[in-house]
């Protein structure tokens, strides 16, 4: 029996090549709302996410981000509002923040990919110039990117993990002896 | 160095960024990172080359250049890392002999 959304984890890569056609913003906004709907500590919502379309924005974003390899046409910032974790009594850098950002991420990046376009993350940026970039209010924190935009025919070899992966390889049953 | 060879400033301002940002970025992340910036800075230079260098140096950046992978890291297979780029070397050493004169200047 196929399932829609075991197919959509198997098949989601990170793509990394990606065509010059512009992401129309109402895809942007789908993803959006899916991450609306992605996991929350304790329902408290204490990230939000800057979406970017701008190609000057998006150039400026690339120059100040090693890691991005791409030329991404969207990009969606998830960012930390430390103002707002502290008002639950949160210190900005508890490691749940951060847990919150992967699992909108994830939300994300399976969004992208059912409604076909190809998504990437990243990480290495400076968080210093990309609040800049963004004029960021005092206190939030750029923890991530997820670069959007339509996937190029030919991709970038993936990067192959040391020895192959299964689950049988990254999980234990109950406790260990 | 011919005038057709210099960066705009554009270009430089986005090399410059990513070098400077390189640094702060790499406090924080796996050593084997530091490699692979410097490609990718490389990498950009190489763009902003093609279209104005000479032949030869074109051919330099069409092939052992991008013969290396964007994201290759040296974790995965060391010796083939270590290989790949040696030969990269390799071919700028020939081209900077080609170019500039071995032992003539």
């Amino acid at each position: 029996m196929s399932n829609a959304v075991l197919e959509a984890i198997r098949t989601r890569r990170m793509v990394r090549a990606l065509t010059d056609a512009p992401v129309p913003r109402e895809q942007v906004e789908q993803i959006l709302e899916a991450a609306r709907w992605a996991p929350s500590a304790g329902n408290r919502r204490l990230h939000r996410f800057v979406a970017i379309l701008d190609p000057g924005t998006l150039r400026l974003l690339r120059m100040v981000s090693p890691g991005m390899f791409q030329r991404p046409r969207a990009v969606i910032a998830i960012c930390i509002d430390g103002q707002r974790a502290r008002s639950f009594g949160m210190s900005p850098t508890a490691r749940g923040l951060y847990v919150d950002v992967g699992t909108a991420a994830q939300t994300m990046l399976l969004a992208a990919h059912s409604i076909g376009l190809g998504a990437g993350v990243v990480t290495s940026f400076s968080r210093a110039a990309v609040s800049v970039v963004l004029n960021l209010p005092a206190g939030f924190s750029p923890e991530m990117f997820i670069c959007l935009g339509f996937p190029a025919a030919r991709q970038p070899p993936a990067i192959r993990p040391r020895t192959p992966v299964t689950w049988q390889s990254l999980s234990h049953w109950e406790r260990f002896p | 160095m011919e005038s057709t060879m210099v960066l705009t400033e554009d270009e430089a301002l986005e090399l410059l960024a990513f070098l400077v940002t390189a640094a702060r970025t790499q406090l924080d992340e796996a050593a084997e990172y530091g490699p692979l910036r410097l490609l990718t800075a490389a990498g950009r230079l190489a763009d902003f080359m093609t279209g104005r260098a000479s032949p030869a140096t074109q051919q330099l950046l069409a092939g052992p250049l991008r013969a290396l992978p964007d994201a290759a890291l040296r974790s995965v297979d060391p010796a083939k890392y270590s290989a790949e780029l040696d030969a990269a070397c390799q071919a700028v050493g020939k081209h900077l002999v080609d170019h500039f004169g071995g032992g003539t200047r």
